[in-house]
């Protein structure tokens, strides 16, 4: 045999190896929320497909979807969960149990409770309900880096032999998370006593990660304030002095200045729950720390 | 031949009450024995299949037997519950894959079976009508339930009371029939299967009301404080799950308190099966691990004692049998004197005499035969679903 045969042999061997590689599915991932899709996709890479089912413009946290949407998270390969009570639907409708991977149940001790939690029981004996998890978990960029380390593993676990890609993709996305958490520890670290007030209690666990000194009121960004927020928000200024109100998203222009007057400033902090109409998550968050530092 | 098989045809319809008396008493000693053999063997390929396929099973201590025969083949006797803390300890060996199962409450007359998607891949049930479950308050029934009530998917089936003398109890549930499962011939025909949540939702546990936080009807409030609401019992809930109030659904406590009367543990490979059993070997666990197909091997050797019995107990009464009918034909030709005078008188000899019995006798256990293998055809072909009524449930 000489060696053009020998070349061509190997060639052809390449090749139908190439193609059976090729011809093995990309696994189908399912995610609950932008976050975990984000960071799915830099672990993943070409690896898998990943899918957020929710509309655009939609709080992925209060989502319900229909049971056809249902059937396909339960055909995914994997769904991944946020975890802290996170997308309620996820407790109403039948998942393959064995595909789900709950991103934050290695810090299960670390949450926390929603303060605007409101039980209610059956008669005087009857059970309570399980008061409100506040689950904005990725907004302290630590346990982010949990959440990815955990959606890395379960994909190494549904294709190990990719886990060595997936391992360089989670380092490259950890080190990414971790510069956020440098940078905001950095601005707090100015002025760690500046009070801030939020417009919506989602930063639950920024809020203890950074030792911000941060009050929450339920107001909307698109929905202006009734006179009796106006009101209950001049009771909490007395009590909570602040010059900056952080934002969900863009705030309705009335209450903006409706807030000058009151001498308090507006930024956005943006959790990115959901696909973000410019950008993606790092670019996002890049923003609101470029925001943050205006309150500094 | 022809001549003594026609005489003794005659004789036989002449004397009917007789002859229906000696086919019965031949037919019986023959399909009793040989009914009994095809329902056993029936009855072992059930059991073991079915047992053989679970891996291992996990039940609160107590009878293995209840918790087997209420784990793999539904049966009423309900063991003692554990919690979902259970499978949450199974699943977090990483040893094995856990399976939930609350077999307890019924839809007219058949088990409800909670569990989760997981059950069907485990078992390769698929769905022929409809789909799979998707939402709360869901179920997909077996292919012989929806056969004998008539219903299919878009249907509704109502759970039924657990008794109907607890007035204070939990309102049924009317559950929309989501698919039909295809024909297994496994106790999951016989079953109505929905999610884990939903058979919390039938017990009570898990369910939708209006919101009481927000709620203007202040006769449904005893008490209410900055972060607590005390409602009675005039509120109502609701007893059917739709897209309008699904989302009122709500978990009381923490879901691992939550109730299971078993746990089906698919180990990963057969060291993880060793390890896990090891596991629960220890009394002070608060649970029994337990290998199915042991079990059953278990009732089955008890089934076969009795079989013994009975077959022993079939020998002496065909004994019994096979005297009488010597003594009835014994007391028939003394009987039959005169006419058996008459056959010598007219040229019949003793051994024209001989074959006219033979010939009787013959006929006698041709019919009893014939009606023998129809018979045994019927509980043959009723064998899998004569089981699982008598001896399974």
């Amino acid at each position: 045999m000489t060696y053009r045969s020998l070349a061509w042999i190997a060639a052809i061997s390449l090749l139908l190896m190439g193609s059976f590689v090729m011809a093995e599915e990309k696994p189908v991932i399912y995610t609950v929320n932008y976050p975990l899709q984000y960071f799915a996709q830099r672990i993943a890479g070409e690896q898998a497909d990943v899918t957020l089912p929710v509309p655009a413009g939609i709080d992925p946290a209060f989502w319900q979807p229909d049971a056809g949407t249902v059937i396909a998270f339960q055909q995914a390969d994997l769904v991944l969960l946020n975890g802290a009570g996170y997308a309620k639907w996820v407790s109403r409708v039948s998942l393959p149990r064995r595909k789900l991977v709950d991103t934050s149940a290695g810090y299960r001790d670390r949450y926390l409770q929603a303060e605007e939690a409101v039980t209610h029981s059956h008669g005087r004996e009857g059970g309570h309900s399980h008061s409100g998890v506040a689950f904005t978990t990725w907004l302290d960029f630590t346990l982010a880096v949990e959440q990815a380390r955990a959606i890395a593993a379960a994909l190494s676990r549904l294709r190990p032999a990719a886990k060595d890609v997936f391992e360089r993709n989670f380092s490259v996305l950890e080190q990414d998370l971790l510069a956020l958490d440098s940078q905001v520890r950095e601005i707090v670290a100015v002025d760690p006593d500046n009070s801030l007030l939020a417009s919506h209690p989602v930063y639950q666990y920024f809020k203890r990660r950074y030792g911000l000194n941060l009050t929450s009121v339920m107001w909307e960004p698109d929905v202006a304030p009734e006179a009796a927020q106006w009101s209950e928000l001049r009771q909490l200024l007395k009590l909570h002095p602040s010059n900056w109100m952080v934002w969900e998203g863009n705030p309705n222009p009335e209450s903006v200045t409706g807030l000058r007057g009151l001498g308090v400033d507006s930024l956005v902090f943006d959790p990115c729950g959901n696909r973000p109409v410019d950008g993606d998550f790092l670019s996002v968050m890049q923003q609101n720390v470029q925001n943050l530092k205006r309150a500094f | 031949m022809m001549d003594s098989l026609y005489i003794a045809w005659k004789y036989l319809s002449f004397s009917k009450a007789r002859t229906a008396t000696l086919v019965a008493c031949v037919t019986l000693i023959a399909v009793l024995p040989l009914a009994l053999q095809l329902l056993l063997a029936e009855s072992e390929r059930q059991l073991l299949s079915r047992a053989e396929s679970t891996p291992l099973l996990l039940g609160a201590p107590g009878s293995a037997l209840d918790l087997v025969m209420n784990g793999l083949y539904f049966d009423d006797e309900v063991p003692e519950l554990i919690s979902m803390a259970a499978v949450d300890a199974v699943a977090a060996s990483g040893l094995a894959t856990p399976i939930p199962l609350y077999v307890r409450f019924k839809a007219r007359r058949f088990p409800i079976v909670g569990t989760t998607l997981d059950y069907f891949d485990f078992r390769g049930l698929t769905v022929t009508a409809g789909r799979q479950l998707a939402l709360l308050g869901e179920c997909v029934v077996g292919a012989e339930v929806a056969e004998r009530l008539g219903i299919t998917a878009g249907d509704s089936l109502l759970s039924s009371p657990e008794t109907v003398f607890d007035l204070a109890g939990v309102y049924p549930l009317n559950m929309k029939v989501a698919g039909v499962l295809a024909r297994s011939h496994t106790p999951d025909d016989l079953a109505v299967f929905v999610d884990i949540k939903t058979a919390w939702v039938v017990q009570g546990l898990v369910h939708g009301h209006q919101d009481v936080t927000r709620t203007q009807d202040a006769g449904v409030i005893i008490e209410q404080t900055d972060d607590n609401v005390i409602a009675n019992a005039r509120l109502v809930e609701y007893t059917e799950i739709n897209p309008g109030n699904i989302d009122s659904f709500h978990f009381h406590g923490t879901p691992d308190d939550y109730p299971l009367s078993a746990v089906i543990t698919v180990p990963r490979d057969e060291k993880s099966a060793t390890i896990l059993r090891g596991r629960y070997l220890d009394g002070d666990s608060g649970y029994q691990l337990v290998v199915p197909g042991t079990v059953i091997d278990g009732l089955l050797a008890n089934i076969f004692r009795i079989k013994h019995m009975l077959d022993a107990v079939i020998l002496v009464v065909a004994v019994a049998t096979g005297l009488a009918l010597v003594l009835v034909f014994a007391l028939s030709i003394r009987l039959r004197q005169r006419e058996i005078q008459t056959v010598f008188r007219i040229g019949g000899s003793r051994l024209t005499i001989a074959r006219l019995l033979a010939a009787e006798i013959t006929l006698i256990v041709l019919v009893s035969g014939v009606l023998c293998a129809i018979a045994l055809l019927l509980v043959h072909q009723y064998s899998d679903e004569l089981v699982r009524t008598l001896v399974i449930r």
